[in-house]
């Protein structure tokens, strides 16, 4: 194992120059900046191996990055908050084309008014653009993710969007496993997709069509991206076998006898679980993929566990209806014959998660039980 | 050091090298055999204005991905800082390191409360910088004296280990950097078991 002391950001960009990467181009938002910063390094110093291309914004970097994947190129960008929304369009546009493309999120929160703490608003605002969404909760994760994330786009010609709290992850430097270029490269293979935009071979792409026609499409991406849970079990078992990590779409640590779990994805998974030994009778549900959602998975885990609470920390929140996981939560648990209580701690703005505030969670809610949501500004 | 964590808490301002600092120490510390995180909150950071670094050391990889509240360990890089939120949290029998001329001038002492014991020391960390030639402009660079004086009153990192991570981590001024993190480590002194 070769470790170095990495920050979330640069294990990202550590991954992005060991990918065989033909073209990045990103511009700079904090708390994505290092990325950025460490990608135009490689590029100065002849490392990088593609092609950098510094733009205008962010919808251009987006723009710029699909035109090239259309190509036949493997390309890479990142964001954050409202760069992010600023991409909104050309995100729509990357899944309907059936373009792979690999971006990485830093999960800040959106204005007004400006604020630079990790609030997961800005993924999970495009939750319904037609991409892949992983939640990683460190630099490791992040590295490995973001190497996978190449492989996963291109096989089912989806794109994908890897995301990790600002500052939290993208500021936190910590050791890294970062394996040696060859094995990585052997790893994510070579490009198989075909280009779409051929020179020489004029062709008009996406044009008009009607809604007889886009439910197809729509019903084929779907089904297609389905396919991503199965896949992603695939490709870690094959990760497994070169780096000696894997993954699940669904990760539980939860102790015989618990029937209260707490879920989480991104940065605060790690505070929970360091918190496990002193929560009494708790376990931890990390959501690792939010879209596809592991809806399967989740009701195995909960089933296979009798849980009958969770509580669903979310650093979002959807105004006039609550945290995002939660809802996704209930909306899976239907199908369940004795489904949990799903509660709901919202982090809204980014805040920190405390294991004080994992303590004060515990607690019955309100006993009219008017509510299942807990403020975490009301119980710091 | 078996289970337990160490936890440190940096205080400077934007331009001093805070964030750098909590990743060179980090990084020694991993050296040692020892697991370590580092991470800094800010702004929009300008130069002077006031940034927060956390640092956390243990023999377990898995650490909590929050602020550090209760810090075993206060450093604090700019002897101009003061203010009772800068000590807050300070563990009973933590440690505390001032960027300071002298010992019992610091006007943060009135801010400790009165049963705490906590191991005060102090290191002139302004003046090594000048007198290393560590500034840029009007503004002294004190981050290597700092980390200095943290690795001999700390014993988490050695100056070795520092010095092998400030050569991957430091390009401008490197000699200077590596006189003055040994000079940190030589001449940071104890105030005495401080009893307020």
């Amino acid at each position: 194992m070769a470790y170095e002391m990495l920050s979330g950001s640069q294990a990202a960009a550590a991954a992005v120059q060991r990918a065989n990467v033909d073209l990045v181009a990103a511009y700079p938002i904090t708390p994505q900046t290092a990325i950025v910063e460490t990608l135009a390094n490689f590029e100065a110093k002849g490392e990088l191996g593609g092609d950098f291309v510094s733009v205008e914004s962010e919808y251009a970097a987006l723009a710029c990055c699909y035109g090239a994947a259309a190509a036949g190129a493997r390309v890479f960008t990142a964001t954050a908050s409202h760069g992010l929304a600023y991409m909104h369009e050309v995100i729509h546009w990357c899944s309907g084309a059936r373009v792979p493309v690999v971006m990485v999120n830093v999960n800040r929160a959106i204005g007004a008014p400006w604020c630079l703490d990790p609030d997961q608003g800005d993924s999970l605002s495009q939750r319904d653009t037609g991409w892949m969404q992983i939640y990683c909760s460190g630099a490791q994760e992040v590295f490995d993710t973001v190497l996978q994330a190449y492989v996963l786009s291109e096989e089912l010609l989806l794109p994908c969007l890897v995301v990790f709290d600002g500052f939290y992850i993208s500021h936190t430097y910590e050791a890294v496993d970062v394996p040696e270029k060859e094995k990585t490269l052997e790893f994510v293979g070579e490009k198989k997709f075909k280009a779409q935009v051929i020179p020489g071979a004029p062709a008009n792409l996406h044009g008009l069509t009607t809604g007889d026609n886009q439910i197809l499409l729509v019903k084929n991406r779907h089904e297609t991206m389905i396919k991503a849970i199965d896949l992603f079990k695939d490709v870690n078992k094959k990760y497994e076998e070169f780096f000696g990590r894997s993954y699940k779409v669904v990760d539980s640590v939860i102790p015989p006898g618990s029937t209260t779990v707490f879920m989480a994805a991104g940065a605060t998974v790690e505070t929970i679980r360091w918190a496990l030994p002193e929560l009494d009778d708790c376990g931890l549900i990390q959501l690792r993929m939010f879209r596809p959602y592991p809806a399967e998975e989740l009701c195995a885990i909960l089933e296979a566990h009798e849980v009958e609470r969770v509580i669903v920390v979310d650093r979002n929140c959807s105004v006039g209806m609550g945290g995002i996981f939660s809802q996704e939560l209930r909306a899976a648990l239907y199908k369940m014959e004795k489904p949990p209580v799903v509660e709901d701690l919202i982090l809204a703005g980014g805040i920190d998660l405390t294991v004080e505030m994992l303590h004060k969670a515990l607690e019955p809610v309100n006993e009219d039980r008017l509510t299942d949501q807990k403020w975490g500004v009301d119980v710091r | 050091m078996e289970n337990e964590m160490l936890e440190f808490r940096i205080h400077g301002r934007g331009g001093q090298g805070i964030v750098v600092a909590a990743a060179i120490f980090a990084e020694a510390v991993f050296m040692e055999g020892y697991y370590a995180r580092a991470f800094s909150l800010f702004g929009a950071e300008r130069r002077g204005a006031p940034v927060t670094a956390f640092i956390r050391a243990g023999k377990n990889r898995l650490m909590p991905r929050s602020r550090v509240y209760h810090p075993d360990y206060v450093a604090i890089f700019d002897s101009t800082m003061t203010g009772a939120s800068l000590v807050s949290g300070l563990k009973k029998s933590g440690t505390l390191l001032l960027n300071s001329k002298n010992d019992f001038k610091n006007s943060l002492f009135k801010d400790i409360p009165r049963d705490m014991d906590i191991k005060t020391f102090f290191v002139d960390a302004t003046d090594i910088a000048w007198k290393h030639n560590l500034a840029i402009g009007s503004f002294p660079m004190v981050n290597t004296v700092m980390l200095g004086a943290m690795a001999h009153n700390s014993g988490m990192a050695s100056l070795d280990s520092l010095v092998e991570s400030i050569r991957k981590r430091v390009s401008a001024r490197l000699e200077e950097n590596i006189a003055a993190v040994k000079e940190g480590f030589e001449s940071v002194k104890e105030v005495g078991s401080f009893v307020n």
